[in-house]
């Protein structure tokens, strides 16, 4: 089977699945990126979630073949992401900080399972880029109409994750000015 | 110590010299088992071979000569942080060392941690086991300091992790420095019947001089979670490891007719596996998994089966066709006075009935598991478990095997919610049978419709309620008739499907083997009113629905979700006493404090009372309405009794008569539970608590047919989101003076829906007495 060259987390990776093989088991099984998690299948709940050139996707509906040209960032690739957008070199080798949002998410204790906070991030990832300072509002919002489904969380963090947003946003804001 | 076979006693435990080192050393705390004649010499305990003993030295607690400490503990953490936390700020405190000093935590695995029960209660029953042995460690400690120091031992003391005394010092390092040391801790009980209770009365160190315990540490397991370090049972790879998907019988009661065809010219490196009705496949990719097996779904016929009643009919079925005289009826010891005098003279009488569906533990990640099954008969499991020592004995029966052949590894997953604390999440033993079928690790991921169709689910549940009121407005008879059917049904899927053993299905108290008894329907919430004269208060049961009827024996089956059985008991009590309330005239919380002497329980009603703005005005409100478009608000209130907490609840919402849709604006809840360990953990389990039963009380409800569950996904089953939550307020009453540390984070879940349906009836003049507030069903209700 012919290769598939994909852009993930900055870098260009080979892999040898079947175009019509969903980007999660993919990014799962072929690049060992154990972010994105298996919750429905079925693009509902967003545990699988990635940004698609900065935008939130469901990975766990997306075939390979959809992917494209298009830069895949997964969990793993957040540091990364961050340190290209505020121009800190990225030196081979060395650790990256974690970017503000998983830092906010550590310093509220936002999860409890933790097992949907890989979308959880993905998507304040992907609303703090779009809107610096987000509203309480907008970023249930966000959470809840924007995507392809509400991003699910069944042990109930939400009031967390609307703190650790607000933290990260105003980490994030401070960091940019 | 003085002499090279010096044993010495500290406080009823045993202190000894193992051997001499040349580098490193270590204290090692173990347990030993108390004979007759005092504390028995450490030996093994019936226990599996490959689990740690836990009168091995070092299987509870190690202080190394680097100054680092290690904890293990058999039971498991789901994201309360109770173990990585709470246990070491707990075990940091008796020892006096400073909470980083305990460098690791190993949970779980049976082969490196002693079995420690199911990972229920993780502070009730866990943590004063660990405070025990700690403050035995402390005490050991100073032993050896005041030999080491020539300094009496009342003269010193301690402070993170160094003694000192008469111009003195020496850090716990150094005291261990040049030996193995073993400290044996006197226990009782047994490893499989009720777990291990560390006896005697070391001097534990005074609440008022606590300075770790009640401080807001970090979860450092969130820092690995939030940046995917592959903590993850989804994240397990073996080498030569393949996917397994299942194919589930059509219905909850179907026999296998035929298997489909798998199609080697498209699955080339694809596997069938079948045995009895168990059918899987597996391959070296996923995807291909995933297709072989919905091809294979796709040809394989099943015989029909129609043994349910379905979700719409199952309240009437319930009261027409269930079993609940088989079942011994249990009087519970609340029942007091004669009740049926007091209701036939009462002024005022309440007859009511309240209706709680089956809700499903719905994790977000569905379960997945890998089993390797060797040439050599050694099965390792990998899971996320409440209870791995209960899945080896489980696993190791269906096997025939001994539980020395089998490992159970724990790692972190999608919450349970009490699923698995009997052992079994859901398909850790298909992964077994096909692992042992294919001769290689295999991985089994069940896909989001075999969660809701496969799994256990928290038991359906009606109660009817008839209370007496005097002129007053006081209570003066109370009877309550709970009707639920079993739970705890640990039965392995694998089993059923293959005709292996596997344990009992609940049953009678008569019959044998381990499911017996849990049929009953026992008491299990605290009664809160004592100042009531008459109550009466009768438990029945029943077996599963479908089950017996089942030609595979699955049926419904039930599990434990959060606060287990207590939930479908109190909902219906204090929705009751809502209803009571308004019946004489007065406002819930105040209702509530006129039967109530118990000073935590009036605490709790004090402060959610002026927490949450509440109106001490009797219900419905002055501006209810059940007609109309425009939005009416009310409260409601709700209080719980659980594991030595006690808990208070204020609902405030917000309903459109027209539409039928209730949101929640607000949650307040006050909780006392004694000694607060980790205030910031708490407060986001009770944050999550409340959510999560907003969640039950407005949107949950397994749906079945006469064959099996149609709950499939979220649509089907939505859970709720983010947009719905409302304000969460949380009220910690700190009371360190009642000593424990009581828990039950959970018991915020259980007090949402009486509260809230409290709520839609000040706010609307309407008592909505079934689960859950759809909009449908109140949208009907406010029209009738």
């Amino acid at each position: 089977m012919p290769s598939i060259i994909l852009t993930v987390n900055g870098v260009q990776r080979e892999v040898q699945s079947s175009p019509s093989t969903p980007l999660l088991y993919v990014l799962r099984n072929e690049l060992e990126l154990s972010g994105p998690q298996f919750g429905c299948g079925l693009a509902q709940c967003g545990a699988c979630s990635v940004l698609l050139d900065g935008k939130e996707i469901r990975s766990c509906t997306t075939p390979l073949a959809q992917v494209g040209t298009k830069e895949v960032t997964t969990l793993e690739g957040l540091p990364g992401r961050w340190a290209r957008q505020t121009g800190q070199p990225a030196t081979a080798g060395a650790a990256l900080a974690l970017h503000p949002v998983q830092a906010a998410w550590i310093a509220e204790q936002t999860p409890l399972c933790g097992f949907c906070q890989n979308g959880m991030m993905i998507k304040a990832t992907e609303l703090l880029e779009r809107t610096a300072t987000p509203t309480r509002a907008e970023i249930k919002t966000a959470f809840t109409t924007d995507g392809p489904s509400a991003h699910l969380c069944r042990c109930g963090s939400y009031t967390a994750i609307i703190e650790a947003v607000e933290r990260a946003g105003a980490a994030m804001a401070k960091k940019k000015a | 110590m003085a002499s090279p076979s010096s044993t010495i006693g500290v406080c009823g435990a045993r202190l000894s010299r193992r051997q001499f080192v040349k580098t490193g050393g270590a204290l090692f705390v173990g347990v030993g088992l108390v004979g007759l004649d005092g504390l028995a010499t450490p030996a093994r305990a019936a226990t599996s071979k490959n689990s740690l003993d836990p009168a091995l030295p070092g299987s509870w607690i190690e202080i190394h000569a680097d100054n680092t400490i290690l904890l293990r503990t058999g039971r498991c953490d789901f994201g309360q942080s109770t173990i990585p936390v709470a246990y070491r700020q707990i075990v940091a405190e008796e020892l006096n060392v400073t909470f980083e000093a305990i460098t690791t935590v190993v949970s779980g695995d049976t082969d490196r941690t002693p079995d420690g029960g199911p990972s229920v209660d993780l502070l009730g029953r866990g943590a004063p086991n660990l405070r025990k042995a700690a403050a035995y460690t402390y005490q050991a400690l100073l032993d050896l300091a005041a030999s080491r120091l020539g300094v009496p031992r009342d003269q010193l003391s301690a402070s993170n992790g160094v003694i000192s005394g008469g111009g003195k010092s020496l850090s716990y390092g150094q005291l261990v420095q040049g030996a193995k040391l073993d400290l044996t801790i006197p226990v009782t009980g047994s490893l499989t019947e009720g777990g291990l209770t560390v006896t005697g009365n070391p001097p534990l160190k005074p609440v008022s001089q606590y300075t770790i315990v009640g401080k807001s540490y970090l979860n450092d397991v969130t820092e690995s979670k939030v940046s995917a370090k592959k903590v993850w049972v989804s994240d397990v790879r073996l080498p030569a490891m393949l996917h397994g998907r299942m194919v589930h019988p059509k219905t909850l009661g179907s026999t296998l007719v035929s298997v489909g065809q798998l199609d080697k010219t498209r699955f080339p490196t694809a596997q069938l596996v079948v045995k009895g009705n168990l059918v899987g496949v597996v391959a070296p990719t996923e995807w291909d998994a995933v297709r072989a097996a919905a091809e294979v779904a796709a040809g394989t016929k099943w015989t029909d089966w129609k043994g349910l009643p379905g979700s719409s009919n199952v309240f009437q079925w319930l009261r027409d066709g269930a079993d609940w005289t088989t079942t011994p009826v249990v009087t519970s010891e609340k029942s007091t006075g004669d009740v049926p005098p007091a209701l036939a003279k009462a002024a005022k009488r309440l007859t009511a009935s309240y209706e709680m569906p089956y809700i499903k533990h719905a994790p977000i990640g569905p379960p997945v598991a890998v089993a390797d099954v060797q040439a050599n008969g050694t099965v390792f499991i990998y899971t996320h478990n409440q209870n791995p020592q209960a899945l080896r004995t489980l696993v190791a029966e269906m096997l025939e095997t001994s539980t020395d052949n089998v490992i159970v590894r724990e790692f972190a997953g999608s919450g349970h919610y009490g699923r698995s604390n009997g052992g079994n999440p859901g398909c850790e033993d298909e992964a077994v049978l096909l692992s042992k079928a294919v001769g290689k690790p295999v991985r089994v991921q069940w896909m989001r419709a075999e969660d809701f169709q496969w799994s256990t689910q928290s038991p359906i549940g009606f109660s009817d309620v008839r209370i007496g009121l005097d002129t007053n407005g006081t209570i003066t008879g109370y009877q309550v008739d709970h009707y639920m059917p079993a739970m705890q049904d640990d039965r392995l899927v694998a089993a059923l499907l293959t005709g292996l053993p596997t344990i009992s299905a609940p049953d009678v108290p008569t019959a044998r083997g381990a499911g017996a008894g849990r049929t009953v329907n026992r008491n299990l919430d605290p009664w809160l009113y004592d100042r009531i004269e008459n109550v009466l208060e009768l438990g029945h049961g029943t077996f599963q629905v479908g089950q017996a009827a089942s030609p595979i024996g699955v049926g419904l089956r039930d599990h434990s979700l959060r606060t287990p059985g207590q939930f479908q008991q109190n909902h219906p009590r204090e929705l009751a006493m809502s209803e009571a309330a308004a019946l004489a005239g007065t406002d819930g919380i105040t209702f509530r404090l006129r039967h109530t002497k118990d000073p935590r329980l009036i605490a709790v009603l004090e402060a959610v009372r002026e927490a949450s703005g509440w109106q001490s005005r009797p219900s419905p409100g002055p501006s209810s309405a059940s007609t109309g478009s425009t939005p009416v608000v009310g409260q409601g209130v709700s209080a719980m009794v659980r594991k030595g907490g006690y808990w208070a609840c204020v609902c405030q919402v917000s309903v459109v008569p027209a539409t039928g849709k209730v949101v929640v604006t607000n949650y307040t809840i006050a909780l006392d539970l004694g000694i607060v360990v980790n205030p910031r953990q708490l407060k986001r389990q009770v944050e999550g608590g409340a959510i999560m039963g907003i969640s039950h009380a407005l949107h949950e409800e397994l749906t079945f047919d006469e064959s099996g569950v149609t709950s499939r996904d979220w649509r089907t089953y939505p859970i709720l989101t983010m947009a719905e939550i409302p304000e969460v307020k949380v009220v910690f009453l700190n009371r360190p003076e009642v000593g424990g540390y009581a828990q039950g984070s959970e018991t915020a879940n259980a007090l949402a829906a009486p509260a809230i349906a409290a709520a839609l009836f000040d706010a609307t003049g309407k008592m909505a007495r079934r689960l859950p507030l759809k909009p449908a069903y109140v949208q009907a209700l406010l029209k009738a």
